[in-house]
């Protein structure tokens, strides 16, 4: 699956890297980066990714 | 592996959706049936007192990607009652639910200052968010009663929205949530911005608009015959435990911290404990326990503030990068538990954390 950023709605909580360091990060201006956009389908990262998504409270991040 | 079968989630907050997601994840593959008051999806409330009352609000600011736990959703449907011993949920459309594991994440609600079905205006659900957007586009004078971090959101929403507002609070707003050095900061900028502040004891001024924001009940009456409330609170293990099937987590459980079982009303605390609580009836003491990691963010008169660690924070804190008095800084405090916050200055949770962490 693919993970999309909704940039404008981003507000860099940051909760996302949290749960999911091996995919994305804020980088020093505090912008998020998606390192790896595309997660094999029932792989820990996909598990990892789902969590980032769910975390965000502004519902910037969706699966694809 | 567990052997349960049949899994109800009471609640469809952040805390529930995240139970019932991570049964999923752990593999979990019977049953699953989550009851939820509110007749919509789960939505995020952190947003409602922020984006959603701007005049420009995105109006979608709340929505969360769909629930993908397939789980049997009742919704609008609340929960009255539960015996553990017959194993049942009983609910207000007068179904009852077996379960052989339980999930409880019935949440909280407004504490109301007035009688019941006085129609205080408060701020909670979805529809209260909607109800006082309407109300404060015609520009009413407001008074808010209630000093801490929801109420002063409030009051900073309404301003921007052009209202005159006034904010009564017992003792300096945000004093007792975030300590006296957090206070200041935001008071000033909230006087900058043309709120007037009254203690809670000074003449009522009259105003269009009455909001109240005063704290927060948890929804236990529905355990009053189940014999699991401590002194009328839903005190869990580490774990979010009550009985091996029984689990508990968000802003209803009381979960062990250093000042004892406290309940922590945060969005992050719910998503984790509810990820500890969800793991915990599956697989028991294999679970990880739950360790307090508190994170809040409030955005309000021109700050925006992310906070990780012990609040209130007492005292002066040391100052890491930036300048207060110019708007954006990095502050950390060493006494008390250790925290580290935000003002208008982005950096990642985890490095706010560690920063945090380090200082206690």
């Amino acid at each position: 699956m693919k993970i999309v950023l909704d940039r404008p709605r981003c507000e860099g909580h940051g909760l996302c890297e949290e749960a999911a360091p091996q995919l994305m990060h804020l980088d020093d201006e505090g912008e998020l980066v998606i390192d790896r956009d595309q997660v094999d389908d029932g792989s820990p990262d996909a598990a990892a990714a789902s969590a980032a998504a769910r975390v965000c409270p502004v519902a910037a991040l969706r699966l694809e | 592996m567990s052997t349960l079968r049949q899994i109800v989630v009471v609640g469809n907050g952040i805390a529930g959706l995240t139970a019932a997601d991570t049964l999923r994840a752990e593999g979990y593959d019977g049953e699953l049936t989550v009851v939820g008051d509110e007749s919509r999806p789960a939505y995020s409330r952190p947003a409602l007192s922020k984006g959603l009352l701007r005049e420009a609000a995105d109006l979608t600011s709340h929505e969360l990607p769909a629930a993908g736990h397939g789980a049997v959703e009742l919704l609008g449907v609340g929960a009255t009652g539960l015996d553990v011993e017959r194993r049942l949920v009983s609910l207000d459309d007068g179904r009852q639910l077996p379960y052989d594991g339980l999930v409880i994440a019935s949440g909280c609600r407004p504490r109301l200052l007035g009688p019941p079905n006085a129609r205080e205006i408060t701020l909670r659900s979805l529809d209260d968010a909607l109800v006082l957007r309407e109300r404060i586009a015609s520009r009413p004078s407001v008074v808010v009663v209630g000093g801490g971090p929801l109420g002063m959101e409030i009051a900073s929403s309404c301003l921007a929205a052009g209202c005159e507002v006034t904010l009564v609070s017992l003792g300096p707003p945000l004093l007792d949530q975030l300590g006296p050095y957090l206070s200041d900061v935001f008071v000033s900028a909230a006087l900058a911005r043309g709120l007037r502040i009254l203690p809670a004891d000074a003449p009522r001024p009259a105003a269009d608009l009455v909001v109240t924001a005063v704290g927060d009940v948890p929804n236990v009456e529905w355990l009053g015959s189940s014999g699991l409330l401590r002194d009328g609170a839903l005190v869990v293990d580490s774990r979010g435990r009550l009985r091996p099937e029984v689990v508990a987590a968000g802003d209803v459980a009381a979960f062990p911290s250093r000042s004892g079982p406290r309940r922590t009303p945060l969005w992050t605390s719910a998503i984790e404990q509810a990820k500890v609580a969800a793991a915990t009836l599956l697989r028991g003491d294999e679970a990880p326990a739950y360790l307090p990691r508190p994170y809040f963010w409030t955005e309000q008169f021109g700050l925006s503030v992310k906070a990780a660690g012990e609040l209130p924070a007492p005292g002066a804190p040391t100052v890491v990068e930036g300048d207060v008095a110019d708007g954006a800084a990095l502050l950390r405090w060493v006494t008390g538990g250790g925290a580290a916050v935000a003002i208008n200055y982005r950096i990642p949770v985890p490095r706010l954390r560690r920063l945090g962490e380090a200082a206690a």
